[in-house]
């Protein structure tokens, strides 16, 4: 009982056309998905960057706002001099309560704000 | 207005390496941790009907992972304060910015790359050790957290607070769900995977069962 042979070549035909076509469709959805997270993945690189952008732009980054209030007071002390050598001793003293987890993460940071802080304050003060 | 977007501009203008790097360490903290929270929800049996597509997300997030943390040590080397070296952002404990912090980065980068990339060597490496192997990712990426929290410019920020723990608390969850849960109720038994390496979604489902602790 054997089906003819052109009734087998047929079904074996269609066998193909479907197995090609879910090789298909799974590639398309894989593709989907590819290009949906590598779009995620760049809307979140550029969310971020916006965030950080305007939070430095604005005069609100945590680290070179540190910078800033550390040098104002540092000058405003009468021994200055001391306050600027140490300080990860004046970051630790003059930021506290919610400011003392950007403080110490960005006492560093801050030091690098310190050299090249113009910019922000300039923007600061351009604002205000 | 266009006064102010030009102070803006200039501002911020020898800083762009410096916000490059915080924006992409940022963006793989949070594709890293869906990226762990969906390889932990495939392990542990869930979404079987869609496992082939979360497999293929969880690699795509896992290399996204990989390409955002490449951007965020290399801006690194353009920035106008630090100047570190290529070694200072490769090499753990060689450059001298927040030795501890910094290196375990460094040490997390590694490891997630390595961890990930071996995917690709599974046939090789053999699916029972591939998978053992496979299951540290989780302790690379607490590193990777460890690391944010503690050398991050934004970590005592709010926001990247909040952001932190919404993107990291399910994958912990989850990583707690599938440590403490009794060894014969865990998920994805394991198997051995076929010979063939063939990607997406078109392995056969022997792979994609495999593929679930990934």
């Amino acid at each position: 009982m054997t089906p003819p042979a052109s009734s087998r070549t047929s079904s074996g035909a269609d066998a193909k056309a479907l197995a090609q076509r879910r090789r298909a469709e799974l590639r398309r959805r894989t593709t989907r998905i590819r290009r949906s997270v590598a779009a995620l993945a760049l809307s979140l690189f550029a969310a971020a960057f916006g965030v950080v952008y305007v939070q430095l732009a604005s005069g609100h980054d945590p680290a070179l706002t540190a910078a800033a209030l550390r040098r104002e007071r540092a000058a405003a002390a009468p021994g200055s001099g001391a306050a600027t050598t140490s300080p990860s001793e004046s970051q630790s003293t003059e930021f506290g309560g919610a400011e003392s987890g950007a403080g110490e993460a960005g006492s560093s940071e801050a030091e690098s704000g310190s050299g090249e802080a113009s910019g922000p304050s300039s923007v600061t003060t351009s604002q205000s | 207005m266009t006064a102010h977007t030009t102070i803006l501009a200039t501002s911020t203008g020898p800083y762009v390496f410096w916000i490059t790097s915080r924006g992409a360490g940022i963006a793989a903290l949070i594709l890293s941790s869906l990226s762990v929270s969906l390889g932990l929800l495939m392990a542990g049996g869930r979404g079987r009907t869609r496992r082939a597509d979360m497999r293929v997300a969880h690699e795509a997030l896992a290399l996204s992972t990989l390409a955002a943390l490449v951007i965020h040590g290399l801006s690194l080397l353009g920035d106008g304060y630090l100047h570190p070296s290529l070694a200072d952002v490769a090499i753990p404990f060689a450059g001298s910015y927040r030795t501890v912090w910094t290196a375990a980065g460094i040490i997390a980068f590694w490891s997630l790359a390595i961890l990930g990339l071996s995917y690709y060597l599974r046939a090789k490496i053999g699916a029972q050790r591939w998978r053992s192997l496979h299951r540290l990712t989780a302790v690379a990426w607490i590193l990777g957290i460890v690391h944010s929290l503690g050398d991050g410019t934004d970590a005592g920020q709010t926001w990247f607070l909040a952001m932190t723990a919404t993107v990291v608390a399910p994958a912990v969850l989850l990583l707690l769900i599938r440590h403490l849960r009794p060894a014969g109720l865990r998920g994805a038994p394991a198997q051995p995977l076929p010979r063939h390496t063939g990607r997406g979604v078109g392995a056969p489902a022997s792979e994609m069962q495999g593929a679930g602790s990934r």
